[in-house]
């Protein structure tokens, strides 16, 4: 442990700990920087983050020292700002300072850091800037803006260090130095758009978000991904009823500080054309009251006759569904729906974002034969869960022969297509649940935009669907459902309030 | 048959003064509206460009109104929801029949007595066809199938009872006083004078009884400050609410028949009808030739003063539009110039050598004239009173017609009987 | 005449008689009417009232009438679509959509630029937000009318066409 103080502050750290988290630490915020991130390597370029350390002549850079016993820091006296002023002076130099039409303007560390400790007339008139390549595009996600880069290297270091792929690097010294690829290679690994996250200012943009909103106009919603199974964190970035994009929330047991860039396109799927907004019967649109008849006559005369889940829908709606079916045999949808390759980064090779919970809850899945036997042995209504199963030629066959089959999607999938009454569900943007990810942790995602058209949430059309099988358990709400769900999977937590970094059951140790 | 004809013409007659001093007055309020506020008032409206000051604009209205659509609430009933505003103009109309507007005039020979129908107990048909007006109001806001319509209607019932007993309680004195119920017996009492120079008016021998029926006058015709069953702060517009078109207009037009016919009663009752004061119908026989002379000379004189102001309007605001409105000066000074022209021209016919049946005529003449002055006079009162007083609060209403006009037409009755008795 | 019923305050003030029998301060206030009716009649001219169409108020050199759009050299916006105006707005009034501007030098544009007229409360923060000197409420033009709501919705072009003679 070393004892050391700041700003008059005593403050006793690990050893080897950096003077950057000693001061933050200390400060109860971070010291202004660029280049310093807490995954990534250590450069110490930007020079922003300098410190007075008594009995050292010059100041120094707080990210690339350690702390040591005794020692006595100064971050906020004037020797210290008036420095990062100066150098913050530096890095505007040459910058443009075109933020009005800067997507990162709103969530710009030159902005900021502006904001915080410039506050000066610029001594630069704008003609003596050195211009470079504007508006460079250089990968499939990536946008590049070289007038407007600070050099911090932190997206170097990020495709040297995090992917290992190594695309971008600085050409040219001093004034003329420029972020950049080599002539030929493009920034096209799957984790490109973290490059625009790290990147403190307008630099790397998403090419994907370019120009569709002003940051500052967005509202947040926490949310998991359900591109795969390892559940990352992510935040959703919406306005008015429309997804702009996703981005990573820090969750050091899950994602860290990362998502893949498969992942933060996962929302297109929700403001897709092709969308259930109403509930089809026999292909045609009905609305809510008129589909009512229809229902009661396939489901409450027979009752069930199999009961499909899929591992796309939410812990509660999978439970739901299991009390729902009763007696009816139960499956859990094809067993090799969603496969795709993975890494061993972050992207699972399992593409659905909740097979564990299928598991957790005891739900079986099968493959396309043993499903479309299933169906065919059904004795009553069929009440497919999302999932699409009849992308399965076997399960489609099926499907075809039954006239008493009732989908829940939220897609005019081949499914859709083939059912007798098909029921609009809610994306998982659009309501509130719980995945289960590949090592079992249990994460919440939240209601970020409204239900698309007249769609309503799944495990509102399945409690309405036991009403009309007059099943006693009907839910009043998600919370109802949740308690319910709470005593079969994970008795010691409270579903309701799940943590941030989410529940694993059996206790955190991996 | 002759009855019959001259009926029909005293009919005419009054059809013609109810529906032109209707267009008159509608142009008086809006115009002494807006003069009152210190507004200019209407005076967009023309025929090629000429204005008349406004005048153009209730005419203009009349033609929005007919070719407006009729807009009706659904769930109306039908039958009473259209006999509604009939209904309320007729009765307005029909209170005419009684009110005498002239002495008589000799038509070959024959003395036509100028009043449509001399009823022995005209006084009372006054006071049945006042509270007829009610149903119609009543019938009005009911067919309308609207909340306000009929709080509208409601509001009229209970204002009208309230005031009628304190109208009727007024006008008893006035009974009392000349001991007819026949207006034209009445009227002619008034033409007599109280100590040799006192016309002997409604309003001097009952003070108290002639405010006691302005009052209730102005309650009974739904006028400000007695106009709650319109009430358009709270009720929206009352009980012509859902009412469009042409039925709207006749409730329009009804509101200042009313009018006319309010003023008609004060100027008949208390204000000696058609009598002038101090020139009773032989005095004005027998001097005919004198005052219709000097009558032209007059409406020369003042023709040409208003022409003269005319002039010197068009002289000081020469092309201040730039358009067809410049000439309306010029028109008007035309105008009244040809009317001092008519009226010198008549000088030529050598008016103060008239006979006796032109005499009869001008003493006809002139009575109806003072007759139709006095109630343009009153009619302006109603006008005047609305632009000046804000409306009564409901409580307030009642409170006034039962606890205070009430006992006060009883004391007036009471006190009038006694000194009738004693004199 | 007592007015039982009153809020407070309002029957407080002790009546003389002669305001308490009402009838004379009626006389009082026709003859205040009166007044001013007469004085209107001989006076025509003195009256407040403006003949609209053809008399006009003038207004000094900054009061904010609708906005235009400036123009570059080119002719095109000088907006680059940065938003600033829409978000500083009270009234959420303007609706802009970016694009990519073929020239990198601009880089983004407006592809779509709608003010609502009807929602604008004409309080100029939108020309103070602009970095670009691109909107200002200039033209004097206040006589905003249109048939329908959906006209009063101006698009880009018209706020760059600015005319001025006040119709739609």
């Amino acid at each position: 442990m070393a004892k050391l103080t700041i700003d008059g502050k005593e403050i006793e750290v690990p050893d080897g700990t950096s003077l950057f988290d000693a001061c933050r630490d200390a400060r109860g915020e971070d010291l202004p920087h660029f280049c310093y991130h807490p995954d990534l390597s250590v450069a110490g370029v930007c020079r922003l983050c300098q410190v007075e350390v008594e009995g050292m002549p010059k100041l120094t850079i707080a990210c690339n020292t350690g702390v040591r016993d005794g020692m006595v820091v100064h971050t906020r006296n004037e020797r210290v700002t008036r420095a990062s002023k100066q150098i913050l002076e530096m890095h505007l130099i040459n910058h443009p300072v075109d933020c009005p039409i800067c997507d990162q303007a709103g969530e710009c560390g030159l902005q900021n850091q502006y904001m915080a400790h410039g506050l000066y007339d610029t001594k630069v008139e704008k003609v003596d800037k050195v211009h470079k390549s504007k508006a460079q595009v250089i990968g499939p996600h990536v946008i590049l803006d070289q007038e407007r880069c600070v050099l911090c290297s932190r997206c170097v270091r990020f495709c040297a260090e995090v992917t290992g792929t190594g695309e971008m690097g600085i050409f040219n010294r001093g004034d003329r130095a420029r972020i950049g690829t080599a002539p030929g290679v493009e920034l096209d690994n799957d984790y490109s758009l973290n490059t625009v996250d790290i990147c403190p200012v307008g630099a790397l943009t998403s090419r994907d978000f370019r120009f569709q909103k002003r940051v500052w106009m967005l509202k947040a919603a926490d949310s998991v991904c359900p591109g795969c199974a390892t559940g990352c964190n992510v935040r959703i970035d919406h306005e008015a009823g429309r997804i702009y994009r996703l981005k990573p929330r820090y969750n050091p047991e899950v994602n860290g500080r990362w998502m893949c860039d498969k992942g933060r396109m996962t929302y297109k799927a929700v403001h897709d054309e092709n969308r259930l907004g109403d509930p089809l019967v026999g292909g045609k649109v009905e609305t809510w009251d008129g589909v009512a008849g229809t229902l009661a006559k396939l489901v409450g005369e027979g009752g069930f006759g199999l009961v499909v889940g899929s591992p796309y829908q939410s812990l509660e709606e999978i439970h739901l569904l299991k009390s729902l079916g009763k007696d009816a045999p139960l499956s859990g949808g094809l067993a090799d729906s969603g496969q795709g390759t993975g890494d061993d980064l972050l992207q699972d090779a399992d593409q659905t974002p909740n097979r564990k919970g299928l598991e957790l809850l005891g739900v079986a899945q099968h493959d396309g034969p043993a499903l479309a036997d299933l169906i065919r042995n059904a004795a009553g209504s069929v009440l497919i869960l999302g999932g699409d199963p009849a992308a399965d030629p076997t399960v489609a066959a099926a499907l075809t022969e039954k006239d008493s089959v009732i989908y829940v999607g939220t897609h005019g999938d081949k499914t859709a297509g083939l059912a007798k009454v098909v029921l609009p569900g809610c994306m998982w943007a659009e309501k509130a649940g719980i995945f289960v990810n590949r090592n079992g942790r249990l994460q919440e995602f939240k209601q970020a935009v409204a239900r698309h058209g007249n769609a309503r949430e799944d495990w509102r059309i399945l409690s309405e669907l036991m009403t009309v099988r007059n099943n006693p358990d009907v839910p009043g709400s998600l919370k109802g459902v949740r308690d319910e769900l709470a005593g079969s999977v994970a008795a010691d937590v409270d579903l309701n309030k799940l943590p941030a970094r989410g529940f694993l059951p059996g206790g955190e140790a991996r | 048959m002759t009855i019959v004809f001259d009926t029909l013409a005293k009919i005419g007659f009054f059809f013609v003064l109810i529906m032109g001093l209707v267009v008159v007055l509608i142009w008086m309020e809006r115009k002494g509206a807006a003069f009152i506020q210190d507004r200019t008032g209407p005076n967009r409206a023309s025929i090629g460009g000429v204005r008349l000051a406004g005048l153009v604009h209730p005419v203009a209205d009349v033609f929005k109104l007919l070719f407006k659509e009729d807009v009706a609430p659904a769930n109306r009933h039908a039958a009473l929801y259209n006999l509604a505003p009939w209904l309320v103009m007729t009765v307005a109309m029909s209170t005419y029949a009684v009110i005498p507007f002239g002495d008589y005039l000799t038509v070959a020979g024959r003395r036509v007595p100028l009043v449509a129908a001399d009823l022995s107990v005209g006084l009372l048909y006054v006071l049945a066809i006042a509270s007829l007006a009610t149903y119609g109001v009543v019938m009005a806001g009911w067919a309308s199938n609207n909340k306000f319509t009929f709080l509208g209607g409601i509001r009229a019932t209970s204002q009208m009872i309230s005031y009628e007993i304190s109208m009727g309680l007024a006008l008893m004195g006035l009974v009392l006083v000349f001991s007819s119920l026949r207006l034209t017996d009445i009227v002619a009492g008034q033409g007599d004078l109280i100590w040799g120079f006192l016309p002997k008016w409604g309003v001097v021998v009952q003070p108290l009884g002639f405010i006691l029926f302005i009052v209730a006058v102005f309650a009974e015709t739904n006028r400000n400050p007695f106009d709650l069953p319109e009430g358009e702060s709270e009720i929206v517009a009352g009980f012509h609410l859902e009412y469009s078109s042409m039925k709207f207009a006749l409730f329009f037009m009804a509101e200042y028949a009313h009018m006319v016919i309010g003023a008609s009663l004060i100027a008949t009752f208390y204000f000696g009808g058609y009598q002038i004061p101090w020139l009773p119908r032989p005095l004005i026989e027998a001097n005919a030739g004198l005052i219709l002379t000097l009558k032209l000379i007059g409406v020369a004189l003042i023709s040409m003063m208003i022409a003269m102001l005319f002039f010197r309007r068009a002289q000081k605001e020469k092309g201040k539009f730039g358009d067809a409105r410049d000439r309306e000066p010029v028109l008007g000074a035309g105008l009244w110039v040809l009317v001092a022209g008519g009226a010198l021209a008549g000088l030529v016919l050598k008016p103060w050598t008239i006979g006796p049946v032109g005499a009869d005529m001008v003493a006809s003449l002139l009575q109806v004239m003072a007759f139709v002055a006095k109630v343009v006079f009153f009619a302006w009162l109603f006008i005047w009173v609305r632009w000046t007083l804000p409306r009564f609060r409901y409580d307030q209403l009642m409170h006034l017609g039962w606890k205070v006009w009430l006992p006060l037409g009883l004391a007036n009755l009471v006190v009038t009987a006694l000194v009738m008795a004693i004199v | 005449m007592s007015f039982e019923g009153l809020p407070k305050g309002s029957g407080d003030k002790k009546r003389s008689f002669l305001e308490s029998i009402y009838l004379w301060e009626v006389l009082r206030g026709l003859g205040v009417t009166a007044g001013h009716l007469v004085r209107n009649i001989l006076h025509t001219d003195d009256m407040p009232t403006m003949q609209y169409p053809e008399e006009k108020r003038v207004y000094g050199g900054r009061f904010r009438g609708r906005h235009r759009l400036m123009k570059r050299e080119d002719g095109s916006p000088k907006c680059v679509a940065c938003q600033m105006c829409s978000t500083y707005c009270p009234a959420d009034c303007i609706t802009i959509v970016g694009g990519e501007h073929p020239d990198p030098k601009i880089e983004k544009y407006p592809v779509s630029f709608e003010i609502d007229l009807l929602r604008c409360v004409y309080c100029g923060l939108c020309e103070e937000a602009c970095p670009c000197d691109a909107i200002r409420l200039d033209t004097g033009i206040y006589e905003i009318a249109a048939d329908s709501r959906e006209k009063f919705v101006v698009d880009k072009d018209f706020l760059l066409t600015n005319d001025t003679d006040g119709t739609f």
